[in-house]
């Protein structure tokens, strides 16, 4: 009798126990980002445009042919009410991007409805991408544009300038018309300094010396770095382009991992 | 005679293997405690460094918010005299109070900035902030590491039969990282 009520309490727990292990497993599943066959570049905020997804691919696929190293750039709709840093940290983990030995992956990560944007850095690659330097990328290249909704032009140039930084820090020639970032923030240092040492003893000095800089140089601007852009774009074409055109997957992270490096900006 | 020979060898045997079986399985538990303590020790010492680093940001951000705001004399004591602590902390539980008070004084002092809109403007301002963003993120993800280190290593100890080892060793448990909220509080940084 015992028994029997036992078998039937079980005949009627056991649907409901794998009703609940599938339901959560399935939870799970529905929360694990996957990476898109184009490794390199995965939209899921829909907001990148077709040639801009194929510029980064290509640059991804090269930077990776050439030093091993993997830049991905992530878009996504909403984080969730996470925290846009702990977020990529995991995210970077999960996907195990970068090598696992060297650790040399960077993740470039947007949030649409929270208007975020971060770069987290592999611990291979803190040393050569410094926090700063990943902060200066975001002001000088993705900031401007994201402001003006011009999300994919942001993230292009932004995963541009990664890319080319990872080329420096292996010893190999960046794109040509790129400006590394430690150069802007030496410039935007200097400029400061001097700004600040003749405001502070002489103004007048400093208008005519202003005055005699802008009049010998012909118009060079000393404002925010994000003035400079409009000289500085479109590098994102011809060379990288042809690399690997059409060639989809076969791309996935190595195992490298992540210590928080990086930063984030609002936009 | 030669049949009880036999019997006896089995048994000698028998035993042997025995001895030599849980001996190996003792040698290779206690190993593996050694090097899960090992791996705590490590992600411990990675939090400090995270922590030392977070602090050796701040006689730079200082110097910088003082050439704007030089009249706010006690939240740079303050800081100075959290950073000693820090130095000074002996104990996981000092080090943490130490650490509290550090972010609670820079969050303060970043409170204060917000009065100064050509500090903030400031780019020396600007990638100290970024540092300091990236240092803090820096120290929740070693705390993470840290806290599942010592899960790990707690479990060893717990869980039978490598409790035995553990507790025949004399190998303590080890304590986890609490109140991560000190850290979120600092307030986030928007440009």
């Amino acid at each position: 009798m015992h028994c029997s009520m036992s078998k039937r309490i079980w005949v009627l727990l056991l649907p409901v126990l794998l009703a609940t292990t599938f339901i959560l497993s399935g939870c799970e599943e529905d929360e694990a980002l996957k990476p898109t066959e184009r490794f390199f570049v995965n939209d899921f905020a829909d907001v990148i445009k077709p040639e801009d997804e194929d510029t980064i691919y290509s640059q991804g696929v090269g930077l990776q042919e050439k030093t091993g190293a993997q830049v991905v750039a992530v878009t996504v709709k909403s984080l969730d009410s996470q925290d846009i840093r702990d977020f990529g940290v995991a995210l970077g983990r999960e996907w195990g991007l970068g090598e696992e030995d060297k650790n040399n992956g960077v993740l470039l990560l947007m949030a649409l409805d929270e208007r975020k944007i971060s770069i987290e850095v592999g611990y291979g690659l803190e040393g050569g991408l410094t926090d700063i330097e990943t902060g200066i990328i975001l002001d000088t290249y993705a900031i401007p544009y994201l402001k003006n909704n011009d999300y994919s032009t942001g993230i292009q140039k932004a995963y541009s300038a990664i890319v080319n930084e990872v080329y420096i820090e292996y010893g190999l020639e960046p794109e040509e018309g790129y400006t590394p970032a430690e150069e802007i923030r030496n410039r935007d240092e200097d400029e400061e300094n001097i700004g600040s040492f003749f405001g502070a003893i002489v103004p007048i000095i400093l208008i005519l010396i202003l005055i005699a800089v802008f009049s010998s140089r012909g118009g060079r601007r000393g404002g925010p770095p994000f003035i400079f852009m409009g000289g500085r774009g479109g590098f994102g074409g011809g060379n990288f382009r042809g690399g690997s055109g059409g060639s989809f997957g076969g791309f996935s992270g190595g195992g490298g991992s992540f210590g928080g490096g990086g930063s984030s900006r609002g936009f | 005679m030669k049949k009880s020979t036999g019997i006896i060898l089995g048994i000698i045997g028998t035993f042997f293997l025995l001895v030599i079986i849980i001996v190996g399985w003792g040698v290779s538990t206690y190993n593996g405690i050694v090097s899960a303590e090992t791996t705590v020790d490590e992600k411990s010492s990675a939090v400090r460094a995270d922590l030392q680093r977070r602090s050796d940001l701040i006689p730079n951000l200082v110097e910088t918010v003082k050439g704007y705001a030089k009249h706010e004399e006690q939240i740079f004591t303050e800081l100075a005299d959290a950073r000693a602590k820090l130095s000074g902390a002996q104990t996981v539980a000092e080090q943490e109070a130490a650490n509290t008070e550090i972010s609670s004084a820079l969050s303060r002092l970043l409170v204060i900035v917000e009065n100064y809109p050509d500090l903030k403007a400031n780019q020396n301002f600007i990638n100290l902030q970024t540092q300091l963003e990236g240092t803090e993120n820096r120290i929740k993800v070693s705390r993470l590491d840290y806290n599942k280190a010592v899960k790990d290593y707690n479990i060893r100890l717990r869980r039978f039969p490598s409790s035995i080892i553990a507790g025949m060793f004399g190998f303590e448990k080890a304590d986890m990282f609490e109140g991560e909220e000190g850290i979120e509080s600092v307030p986030n940084i928007s440009f």
